[in-house]
């Protein structure tokens, strides 16, 4: 154990110049985009040059850009993300409610993802050229080629409108129905801690639509690279050496072939985990759940710098959190496998 | 497996309101808006506050006075030529228009039970005026500018007073940014840098208005619960308000077919007309007679500082096909008016006398000294898309008849109103809207100084003359004459071409009565009842 939490420890040191320069790269980014904040946000019918000027010293932005530079580092520093514009609250406290929101579907989305892609990928390898091994590569090719946003709508066309089976795709628990008390902030936990099986039914069922349409994106990877990596390992030796021995099917694809075939799919989840968390801002603005992502791009639309610094730096620092899992994930799926 | 879900909602709703009505009955009483923007400040004279946040706070502030509303067509729009009493029972304005006291209502209180005093409408209008704000720069166009103006006389009089008698200095104080504040509960938490509470008024309300906060999560939802005690009118009909943000316009428009919500005001143009055939829905639409979609010249830069260039741009824009394509046809026209010279009323906007006629142009063209056309730009912002882009087409395209070659420039919203305050662009088409849709407020506000909203940067001497004197003159016919005389030389120079006032449709369930189009465009929920 103490030698996993060293490697943890050497693997968060040395993925702190890479944060350093996520933050430093993105804050020089949003000054260089074209669009002035302070203009934006200054309205009414008399705004002229001394509002504009208040609102960019409010800001901080009517310093120089490396003394600006200085200060957000030692906000950072002390913990502080600044004021989004758009929201009128701090940054923090925004990511803060929302990332378990986008949190709670990433997670779902993914379990979803995987409980079909891994079986369906072993199938496909099983058999393959057979015509089970065409209908996954069709589902695969199917979800990756229709935007999430057609697919969300089309599934709530479908599911809600014509048929009334889903609930209204609107945020993550019907806006009747009670909200259990925040303790994590992920409504599922929650309301299971809360015992209040109604709000965690009225939550779940708000999920399953979201998730499906996020699951349905990202199948193909998953499912195809665990087909490749099992038609690999099936074709090794000691594979052949357990059938001869007469070990049974199940044992040897279940057991032997797929924890060999296994790290590439980890290392592939981990991407697609990263991945989704940023880039679901699409389902996130059709089933107008109330997510990072979402908050991230109106910030951005309106040239407001705090939250989306405070945006990337959140994801950067997921992103390396990940990696870490994954590479912790590798020793326990091969223990061959020692990272340093 | 519906059925069961809602079963199961009707319990944990019942659960969660202890001896409340029945949820049927609840659910009645219970309206649900649903919008694209969010709400993201309850005190809607923060900086960056949202047309949505202008929404809440009017139902959940009171103001001294506001306009009343009367029938226009087959729905109701706000009348601003009548002023009602909202905290002030009754205001007596001075012979000489000057000063005006207001008696306020002595049974009015405020959400915390507490009584609303001359002493907290002092507070509220010196925290207009005094604070960094939006509420400063609206009311000085009513010359209300310095905190002295305003007096306590006593506990249920307050006086106000300007200098000169301004038109617009009473309908000013009608606007919503004039909200009341309890002073007490925002002292008590403003501090020596914030000493007018605004960072805590952003997250919280202390007002007297005919609905309380009883929850609100910036860009998710808001819920409000009517104040019983409200006593600023007749009592509201829903007891509570669910403002929900919904950024897909399709599935807000779904929601309102399926009868989950209950009123829209943002759908997409182009949905509405297939909406208003489904039997459970409702579409009141009306003109935006305090707005307008115009496209605009830059009249200080080359090519456009040229007069004769811009009449022949407005001789050349095919006018009623970009109102089929661009609007369907869903608003009101502001070109091809029938007079010339001058115009047949003071009102404004009102059609300008704008025609196509591709021959005039062309000899406009010459005359201006463009006998081998131009290259320009014609730029629009991105949110604006659905109804500028086929306009920008069909600019394009006409334009191209009389030598002049545009290319087309789409800007993120950020970035346009960074170009339009520094005067860079060229040509463009915005909509804007003002509160107060009086003629010399209109001419002050677009058509001079050096705001933003000057678009095409216009410094004409005459018209800064007549908005000057326009503003404190008293007698109608004169002031008509006046604004007449800056109707006709808008029309002469065409800083900017007027194209139309878009429609607002308001999409609701049938049974939802009394919907009332307000100068803020937004909803005001005392209107409403469910039939």
């Amino acid at each position: 154990m103490r030698g996993i939490a060293g490697r943890a420890g050497r693997r968060f040191v040395s993925s702190l110049p890479a944060l350093f320069g996520v933050l430093v790269f993105t804050f020089l980014l949003m000054r260089v985009l074209p669009g002035d904040p302070a203009i934006f946000f200054a309205s009414g019918p008399n705004a002229g040059q001394a509002e504009i000027e208040d609102i960019r010293r409010r800001m901080g932005l009517d310093k120089p850009v490396p003394e600006q530079l200085l200060l957000y580092l030692k906000d950072i520093g002390t913990g502080n993300l600044g004021r989004s514009m758009t929201t009128g609250q701090p940054v923090l406290n925004d990511l803060r409610n929302r990332l378990p929101a986008s949190l709670e579907l990433t997670f779902c989305a993914l379990l979803i993802a995987l409980v079909l892609a891994v079986p369906l990928g072993i199938l496909a390898a099983l058999r393959p050229g057979s015509v089970v091994d065409h209908a996954v590569r069709l589902l695969c090719t199917l979800g990756v080629c229709v935007p999430t946003f057609v697919s969300g709508l089309l599934l709530i066309y479908v599911l809600y409108y014509l048929l009334g089976i889903a609930p209204d795709p609107t945020g993550r628990i019907d806006i009747f129905a009670s909200q259990p008390p925040e303790v994590t902030g992920f409504l599922l936990v929650d309301a299971a801690i809360a015992g209040d099986w109604e709000a965690w039914w009225a939550a779940a069922s708000q999920l399953v639509l979201p998730a499906c349409t996020m699951a349905l994106f990202v199948l193909a990877p998953l499912a195809r690279m665990t087909r490749a990596s099992m038609l690999a390992v099936l074709t090794s030796d000691f594979i052949r050496t357990g059938e001869a021995l007469g070990l049974s099917r199940r044992r040897v694809i279940l057991v032997y072939a797929l924890r060999n075939a296994l790290l590439p799919v980890i290392t592939i989840m981990g991407i697609v985990f990263s991945t989704m968390l940023g880039a679901n801002v699409l389902v996130e603005k059709v089933f107008s759940w109330p997510g990072v992502a979402s908050y991230a791009l109106d910030a951005l639309l309106s040239s407001d710098y705090a939250p989306v610094q405070g945006f990337v730096l959140l994801m950067a620092s997921i992103f390396v959190l990940v990696n870490l899992v994954v590479d912790l994930l590798y020793g326990l799926a091969d223990p061959r496998v020692s990272i340093g | 497996m519906r059925i069961g879900r809602r079963e199961i909602l009707a319990g944990a709703a019942a659960m969660a309101v202890p001896g409340g009505p029945a949820l049927a009955q609840s659910r009645a009483e219970t309206l649900r808006q649903v919008t694209g923007n969010t709400v993201n400040t309850l005190d809607p004279t923060m900086p960056g506050s949202t047309r949505e946040a202008f929404g809440i706070s009017v139902n959940v502030y009171d103001r001294l006075v506001g306009f009343g509303r009367k029938q226009q067509g087959a729905g109701w729009v706000f009348d601003p030529d009548t002023i009602k009493g909202e905290l002030a029972e009754r205001v007596e304005t001075r012979a000489d228009g000057t000063t005006f006291t207001f008696h306020l209502r002595r049974d009015a209180k405020f959400h915390d039970g507490t009584p609303v005093t001359a002493e907290d409408v002092k507070w509220s209008f010196d925290r207009h005026v005094t604070a960094r704000s939006l509420a400063a720069v609206q009311i000085q166009t009513g010359s209300w500018t310095k905190a002295e103006q305003f007096r306590v006389i006593d506990q249920h009089t307050f006086e106000a007073k300007v200098e000169r008698p301004d038109r617009l200095a009473l309908p000013n104080l009608c606007t919503l940014y004039c909200m009341i504040i309890n002073s007490k509960v925002a002292k008590s938490h403003a501090t020596a840098d914030d000493p007018w509470a605004q960072a805590w008024l952003k997250d919280n309300a202390a007002g007297s208005g005919a609905y309380r906060v009883e929850s609100f999560k910036p860009g998710e939802q808001v819920i409000l619960r009517r104040n019983d005690d409200w006593k600023g009118g007749p009592l509201p009909f829903f007891r509570r308000i669910i403002n929900q943000t919904i950024p897909e316009a399709a599935t807000r428009a779904n929601l309102i077919e399926r009868g989950d919500a209950d009123l829209s005001i943002d759908l997409q143009a182009s949905d509405v007309p297939a909406l208003a055939q489904r039997p459970r829905v409702k579409v009141v639409s009306t003109p935006q007679f305090n707005a307008f979609t115009m496209v605009a010249f830059n009249t200080r830069m080359a090519p456009f500082d040229n007069v004769k260039l811009r009449q022949a741009v407005a001789a050349a824009l095919p006018y009623q096909d970009i109102f089929k394509a661009a609007l369907f046809e869903r608003g009101a026209a502001l070109f091809g008016g029938d007079w010339r010279e001058t115009p047949p009323t003071a009102r404004f906007p009102q059609p300008m006398p704008m025609k196509t006629d591709l021959a005039r142009a062309r000899a406009l063209m010459a005359e201006a000294g463009f006998p081998n056309g131009l290259d320009t730009t014609f730029s629009f912002n991105v949110g604006s898309a659905a109804t500028s882009e086929p306009m920008a087409a069909l600019v394009k395209e006409s334009l191209a008849r009389i030598g002049i070659r545009v290319e087309i420039q789409k800007l993120p919203d950020a970035q346009i109103s960074t170009l339009v305050t520094e005067k860079k662009l060229p040509f463009l088409t915005e909509t804007s809207i003002a509160w107060l849709p009086s003629t010399d407020y209109f001419f002050r506000n677009f058509f001079t100084g050096e705001q933003r909203w000057n678009y095409s940067s216009w410094n004409n001497a005459e018209i800064t003359d007549l908005t000057a004197k326009a503003r404190f003159e008293r007698d109608p016919a004169e002031y008509e004459k006046l604004c007449k005389r800056m109707i006709a030389v808008l029309a002469e120079e065409v800083p900017l071409i007027l194209l139309w006032q878009p429609n607002q449709d308001a999409v609701m369930t049938q049974a939802i009565d009394g919907y009332t189009y307000q100068y803020h465009r937004q909803v005001d929920y005392r209107d409403l009842r469910r039939a």
